[in-house]
């Protein structure tokens, strides 16, 4: 007669059970508890994550670069990337901090508090979604940041199929540069979520091959790969006298088909450099310079 | 040997010369994407449309001719700072030219000024400003306490100068976000990528009218370096000399760095190489100096476009790389 | 020929450093300036070259202001030699005696054959001819200091020219052992017998002094306290009066010059 091994007795298996149940339940009593009431954050697309999904008046402080909505202006600043005021933070009594994943000593002094940190690290468009689900469920709005990020997917999307049928231009797109030089040009090659921006706007980057966010374009480079559109990104407003010196500065370079083409187009709006929930925005507006007839 | 000097000088700047040419012609003929030079040279096919002419012309021979310029021009100001300062450890920014050029830079990038003239952009000229700036103010403190110029106080007032720019430095960057502090540091490292001949055309003559200053200065900065009484006493201005040496020094260096940023090592690797293979004097020196840099930066820049491509690399970091090691070999031939 | 007259001269911190000096050198002259450590000596060296610019007083040479002639022409006929010559970059010796005819020489103009003649020559009279191809700085003491004496004469060497010419040695004994002090007085006393040369010389080895100079100057606090032949300047009480040291002076035969003996510190009895 071949026996049958048990593999637990019915007493282990009981309290086994028992251990699954109440580890189980641990994290949903975690997340049953009250949601940080005084959330401090540093990054600018992060604040503005905050106050879309609104918990607008769950936010005590905000960093020296946060500028969207108007409200964050009355907010007390604590710092940004590189210089975190942590005496400013604390006297906040925060209970929750949104950090930058390398901000490595802040995030040791406020583990010493016992103060709980949102890490953000910087990545590629699908991330700025995933980011804000995983803020929502953390402050207690884990719906209003489905729905807004659900909008924002919804948003991109459509935009996309309006530019499917059409030809993809070749794109450079610039995000710094000295002004009245083409010198120091910076642009974005083929990862980030700049160049992610581009692809659903219906153009293809010219320096995709490059997997580096951000890659200083030479002149040879710029007239070797011969982009059919130049996008010049810019965070903050510009005069109309402002951006028609920019585009003359291109002038020097006439051989590009975007220069001869006159297809050199300034985009001076927040949105279309902070990766954050007005990103789709941000992604119409590139594709209105890319495709203006599907975006009359 | 009764004209022995006339011909020492006449070979070399002839051989010297010949190896510089050759940099010149060569160097845009290399680069990250491959040129057709039959193409490019094909009058035929319209220049707009003349990719390959486009690059060589357009990308490249700008750039070898603005690392011909600015290696010629840091390489002979450092011998003349080394006559001056009678040293050859000094450098083209031992007396803070250098230093007032990145705070000028600096302030530029970080409040985004705009204000271009004479077809130099704006960083260029608020970097030679600043150049001028600490120049005048070194020489200012140099001249308070002697008649004369004492190297001595023009050593500790540059270094001085040095050490308070580069606090305004740190002060303006406090100012600045990332992304501007990040573009001051990649200015610092130079960048010799001028897309067009102006940067060339205004600073060029600045440095030609320097050389001729050096031209002369050649054989009083061989009896420099007995000291200024021993040169005194075998009647020559030595105030006179000091102050040609050093406003034409610094005027060659600020116009360099205004065009390319800081490029180190330059300064200091050249004029150590030559004198080991011509001797000391400044007459052969100087002239082969100017040669020799004009040559060793276009190399550089070589180096700097093919080494990472289509990525490039810094020009101050290649020239770091060489004289670094360079340095440590000079130290263990020495011992 | 070269005359100081009541030179007067202090650093712009104010400290005076001399008060009314008269010196008159004559042509083809020997004369040593003695003094503490202090007492103005190399500054007055350098007033009598041209190098500095008295505060207060003149300096002349056959009768015209220094500061009015031109700085070559002077250093033409005026050469220095300094207590220490320190080269910033490797001449070779030729090349340091080459720099001597730097004042003969238009500003963009080469040497030519009669300077490297008259360099070469310069070495030869100071034995250092052979010395020629090396490095300066890598020569003993005694050396440099006699390249450096040869490039001074090539400075003052003017082929054909009556102008007498001026020797000025700050300190020439410092760095050298008891042989070449002997030897660089040979040498002085030769150079000075050979052509129409005065020399000065700024020592405070009081026997070497002795054994060179026909004519002596005595600092002491920026002002003379003598000046006249070597045997009248060159007493015990004038000794005690300048250095505080009880001295013997006497006559050495074998050496044939005043030889002066330090005894002790005034005030101290030797043991």
């Amino acid at each position: 007669m071949v026996t049958r091994q048990k593999i637990m007795t019915p007493q282990a298996l009981l309290v086994l059970s028992v251990l699954g149940l109440v580890l189980a339940w641990l994290p949903l009593r975690a997340n049953m508890q009250a949601p940080p009431q005084r959330i401090v954050s540093l990054i600018p697309a992060v604040t503005e994550m905050l106050f879309a999904v609104g918990a607008d008046s769950q936010v005590v402080g905000v960093g020296s670069f946060d500028h969207y909505p108007p409200a964050v202006e009355n907010l007390p600043r604590v710092g940004a990337l590189l210089d975190p005021d942590l005496e400013r933070i604390l006297a906040l009594r925060p209970d929750l901090v949104v950090v930058y994943r390398t901000q490595a000593d802040l995030k040791q002094q406020l583990a010493r508090s016992k103060i709980p940190i949102f890490e953000y690290a910087h990545a590629g468009l699908p991330d700025i979604t995933r980011t804000m689900r995983q803020l929502g469920i953390a402050i207690g709005r884990a719906p209003e940041a489905e729905k807004v990020a659900g909008g924002i997917e919804r948003a991109l999307d459509g935009i996309r199929k309006r530019v499917a049928e059409r030809p993809r231009p070749r794109v450079l797109v610039v995000f710094g540069r000295e002004s009245g030089a083409l010198r120091g040009i910076y642009a974005s090659g083929g990862v980030g979520f700049i160049n992610d921006m581009l692809t659903i706007a219906g153009g293809t980057n010219v320096i995709a091959q490059v997997n580096r966010e951000s890659i200083q374009a030479t002149t040879e480079l710029i007239l070797a790969r011969r982009p059919d559109v130049i996008l010049e990104l810019r965070g903050t407003s510009a005069t109309a006298q402002e951006i028609a010196t920019m585009r003359a500065d291109w002038n020097a370079l006439k051989s590009v088909p975007a220069v001869a083409n006159d297809r050199v187009h300034i985009i001076a709006d927040e949105r279309v450099v902070v990766p954050g929930p007005r990103v789709a925005e941000g992604t119409a507006l590139l594709a209105g310079a890319l495709h203006p007839q599907a975006f009359r | 040997m009764t004209s022995g000097i006339r011909r020492r000088v006449m070979l070399t700047v002839g051989a010297f010369g010949a190896v510089a040419a050759a940099a010149i012609a060569l160097a845009p003929l290399v680069g990250s994407t491959p040129v057709d030079l039959r193409r490019a040279l094909d009058r035929s096919i319209p220049f707009d449309q003349n990719v390959d002419a486009q690059i060589l012309f357009v990308a490249r021979l700008p750039r070898t001719l603005a690392g011909a310029v600015v290696g010629a021009a840091l390489a002979s100001a450092g011998v003349v700072f080394q006559g001056l300062l009678r040293n050859p450890l000094a450098t083209p920014f031992t007396l803070g030219v250098s230093a007032g050029a990145a705070l000028g830079a600096m302030l530029a990038i970080t409040f985004n000024w705009s204000f271009a003239a004479f077809g130099i952009s704006t960083v260029p000229m608020a970097s030679f400003a600043g150049s001028l700036g600490a120049v005048l103010i070194v020489y200012a403190l140099a001249r308070a306490r002697h008649s004369g110029l004492s190297t001595d106080v023009l050593l500790l007032a540059g270094v001085t100068m040095n050490a308070f720019f580069s606090a305004l430095i740190l002060f303006v960057q406090y100012f600045a976000d990332f992304a501007e502090t990040y573009r001051t540091l990649r200015w610092l490292m130079g960048d010799l990528d001028v897309s067009s001949y102006e940067p060339l055309i205004t600073a060029t003559p600045l440095i030609l009218a320097a050389f001729v200053v050096f031209a002369w200065l050649a054989r009083p900065l061989n009896v420099l370096s007995l000291g200024p009484d021993g040169a005194a006493s075998r009647g020559v201005d030595v105030a006179r000399v000091q102050r040609s040496a050093f406003l034409s020094g610094s005027v060659v260096t600020g116009a360099a760095v205004s065009v390319a940023g800081p490029i180190g090592f330059v300064g200091i690797i050249i004029p150590h190489l030559v004198r080991l293979m011509v001797g000391p004097d400044h007459r052969v020196v100087l002239p082969a100096s100017a040669l020799f840099g004009a040559a060793f930066l276009v190399g550089c820049d070589v180096l700097s476009r093919t080494l990472m491509s289509p990525i490039e690399l810094p020009v101050g970091v290649i020239t770091a790389l060489i004289g670094g090691p360079f340095f440590l070999w000079l130290l263990v031939r020495k011992s | 020929m070269l005359r100081a007259a009541d030179v007067h001269f202090a650093y712009r911190t104010g400290t005076p450093i001399l008060r009314g000096v008269s010196v008159d050198v004559q042509p083809g002259t020997l004369t040593g300036i003695l003094g503490p450590n202090g007492s103005g000596k190399s500054t007055l060296l350098r007033i009598l070259a041209g190098i500095l610019r008295p505060s207060r007083g003149t300096v002349t040479i056959d009768d015209v202001n220094l500061e009015r002639i031109a700085r070559k022409t002077v250093a033409r006929r005026i050469a220095v030699v300094p207590q220490e010559t320190h080269l910033a970059f490797d001449y070779t010796v030729l090349e340091v005696a080459l720099m001597g005819r730097y004042p003969h020489l238009a500003a963009f103009e080469i040497e030519g054959p009669a300077d490297f003649d008259i360099a070469r020559n310069a070495l030869r009279t100071t034995g250092t001819l052979g010395l020629a191809d090396r490095l300066f700085a890598t020569l003993s003491g005694g050396e440099k200091q006699r390249v450096i004496i040869a490039a001074a004469l090539a400075q003052i060497a003017a082929p054909g020219s009556a102008d007498h010419a001026l020797l000025l040695l700050d300190e020439p004994t410092t760095a050298l052992d008891v042989g070449y002090v002997l030897e660089t007085a040979n040498l002085l006393r030769d150079l000075q017998r050979e052509r129409p040369l005065a020399i000065v010389v700024c020592t405070h080895d009081l026997n070497f002094a002795a054994a060179l100079c026909d004519f002596l100057v005595l600092l002491k606090d920026g002002e003379i306290r003598a000046a006249a032949a070597t045997e009248a300047v060159l007493t015990p009480a004038n000794i005690r009066a300048v250095y505080g040291v009880d001295a013997e002076v006497r006559y050495h035969d074998s050496a044939r010059h005043l030889v002066v003996v330090p005894l002790g510190r005034v005030g101290t009895s030797p043991p």
